[in-house]
């Protein structure tokens, strides 16, 4: 028995490869539903699948979303179950090379359906610009804009800002997406020496609201060697704290911004501790 | 296994054993099927030959593992009032499950 | 006599497109020039300082045809940008160029005037100056073209984004990107922006990049004119 959900739409997007989309995407995923919501995460790279593996769900695969399309599987058998959090679902991108495959119609159907069952849909768009990343934006109520304090992530975030505003139901309709911009990959220490764009450099030049400040920290490599989301693997790490704040806010909860300082360093360092 | 002692190394023998396993199946199926979808599907047609069941309460689960992979499949089935040949089963619940074995990363024929 | 040898700057092309009405002639080109008078009859200046785009593969005119037709539509005020559907050796010096690859869009409605009733033309109404206003920040990749008149931005112009005006140009936030004002010909437009950290800046034909502008300029309120042939860009303070 399932009582009827009316799902939000977040896309978890960014232009530039490899700043953090995936690794976001799960730990969110992975915050909300130990906050009690109901989580389907979607990836959207066909071809290259990813979140299987962060979320440590690889050898589980049966079927996929473009097998969901083609009507080879319904929903419920493709999605996958996560072992440590009841609330949260995975549904895999396909490994084949049939782009083609995903279909605005079909990637329709299954975000409809998708939002009859879940309280919170989050799409993990490849990198780019190209069909997989407009489909995974397509549906999207809110987005989350992954950027690295660096020129080219800013840039592109910049392109798929706009393209936000273009091509999605929403923008069509004539509202908008939420825009939200999460920095990761911070490095106290580069921004404190002026290595590194500021926090302000970026939100000056991209203009949108600040969800959260992610610290570059072993602890996301930690989770991603083992295949389990930073919130769940060490959830007091600072930046799994950091990811919990920005879920909050995306539910709208006020919470302070905690920019990242540098560590307790000299001290840990001699003595051979890291600090989180 | 101990995993306080995999931590103790560090995550990375993790994360090694995880993409071995992950990728002795992917460069296996990359260029032939699947063996457990071949033998998902040629299941499913033998149960449907004597056995009517709604494909969409078939429940299929797999783990893949780095010398015994499980392929679990769970399907619903009407019971029958009349027994009626060998098919005479009064099953409300059929779950199959199938093991391959795999040595290194080549994988048999044989069902264990 | 010596002759002074300036370094040479490397040239940057750049491919733009722009919207041209199409005239594609049927013969014989005496008729169709009539019809034309008639439409003109009805929409006064409809097609004055527009660009227009020739399209003669119907019409198979020989090199003097192309050139008379050419002076007849320059009396009715019409310019021709270019043509297309003729061989190049058919171009005669003097010519619009020959365009290539051109892509169709829709059809043009050219609107009636009000009045149904053969009154006479009604007064010339005082024009108001078009202008286009965007109240949020252009964003990399996205490009605003307003031949009209002037646009302004109340934002930042992105890296990668281009503003192409006819008029002039005014962004209440950080170029970045470029803008290219006078598009239409208007050689007083003007650019500004409240903090120059821009790619390009054109008025009409002139432009500088990023590397032929004062760096002393970027990160300040500047504005760029023509004086003459050339591109003049200051501080405003």
């Amino acid at each position: 028995m399932s009582d009827e959900k009316s799902g939000r739409v977040v896309v978890v997007t960014s232009g530039k490869g490899g700043v953090g989309k995936t690794t976001s995407t799960a730990s969110l995923g992975a915050a909300l539903a130990h906050l009690g919501q109901k989580v389907v995460v979607i990836d959207f790279d066909v071809g290259l699948r990813n979140l299987d593996l962060v979320l440590g769900a690889e050898r589980r695969v049966v079927f996929d979303l473009i097998n969901v399309i083609n009507g080879v599987a319904k929903l419920p058998q493709a999605l996958i179950k996560d072992k440590r959090l009841e609330n949260l679902f995975l549904l895999p991108a396909s490994q084949t090379r049939d782009k083609d495959a995903l279909t605005e119609e079909g990637v329709a159907k299954v975000i409809a359906e998708l939002r009859t069952k879940f309280d919170w849909i989050v799409c993990d768009s490849p990198a780019g610009i190209e069909r997989g990343a407009t489909l995974a934006m397509r549906h999207a109520d809110s987005a989350i804009i992954v950027t690295n304090p660096e020129v080219s992530s800013v840039r592109d975030s910049d392109r798929i800002i706009g393209l936000l505003d273009s091509k999605t139901e929403k923008a069509e309709r004539g509202e908008c997406v939420d825009k939200h911009l999460l920095i990761t990959r911070y490095h106290p220490w580069r921004a404190a020496r002026g290595e590194m764009l500021s926090i302000d450099d970026v939100l000056d030049i991209l203009s949108i609201p600040l969800i959260g400040i992610i610290p570059e920290s072993e602890e996301v490599l930690r989770a991603s060697n083992v295949g389990s989301p930073v919130t769940l693997n060490a959830p007091l790490s600072a930046p799994a704290k950091a990811y919990f704040d920005a879920t909050k806010r995306l539910k709208g909860e006020q919470i302070a911004m905690h920019i990242p300082t540098e560590s307790r360093g000299l001290f840990n360092k001699l003595f051979g501790r890291k600090a989180a | 296994m101990n995993l306080l002692s995999l931590f103790r190394r560090g995550s990375a023998p993790v994360a090694r054993e995880r993409l071995q396993i992950l990728l002795a199946h992917e460069r296996e199926t990359r260029d032939q099927p699947d063996l457990l979808g071949v033998l998902r599907e040629e299941i499913l047609a033998v149960i449907a030959r004597h056995v009517a069941f709604d494909p969409d309460k078939v429940q299929i689960t797999m783990d893949r593992g780095s010398t015994v992979s499980t392929l679990a499949v769970d399907i619903e089935i009407p019971n029958r009032r009349r027994a009626s040949g060998a098919a005479s089963q009064q099953l409300s619940q059929l779950a199959f499950t199938a093991r391959t074995a795999t040595a290194r990363s080549q994988w048999t024929n044989g069902l264990v | 006599m010596s002759s002074l040898i300036c370094p040479r700057q490397s040239l940057t092309f750049r491919a733009r497109s722009y919207m041209a009405f199409a005239f594609a002639p049927q013969p014989p080109i005496a008729d169709w020039l009539a019809d034309l008078d008639a439409t003109l009859e009805r929409s006064k200046g409809f097609f004055a300082g527009h660009p227009v785009a020739l399209d003669l593969s119907a019409a198979s005119l020989t090199p003097s045809e192309i050139v008379e037709l050419v002076a007849s539509l320059a009396e009715r005020g019409i310019r021709v940008l270019g043509i297309e559907g003729i061989e190049p050796n058919e171009a005669m010096p003097g010519l619009p160029p020959v365009l290539r690859s051109g892509r169709g869009a829709q059809e043009i409605e050219i609107p009636e005037p009000a009045s149904a009733s053969p009154a006479p033309a009604p007064p010339p109404q005082k024009q108001e100056p078009a202008s286009l206003l965007i109240d949020s920040p252009v964003r990399s990749g996205q490009s605003v073209v307003y031949i009209e008149g002037d646009v302004t931005v109340l934002g930042s112009v992105g890296s990668g984004a281009e503003i192409i005006a006819g008029g002039s140009i005014h962004i209440y936030g950080t170029l970045r990107g470029l803008a290219m004002a006078g598009a239409s010909g208007n050689s007083r437009a003007r650019i500004f922006c409240h903090r120059f950290e821009g790619e390009l800046l054109a008025i009409g034909p002139h432009y500088k990049t990023a590397d032929e502008i004062e760096a002393s300029l970027r990160r300040g309120p500047a504005q760029a004119w023509l004086d003459g042939n050339t591109l003049k860009i200051t501080a405003m303070n």
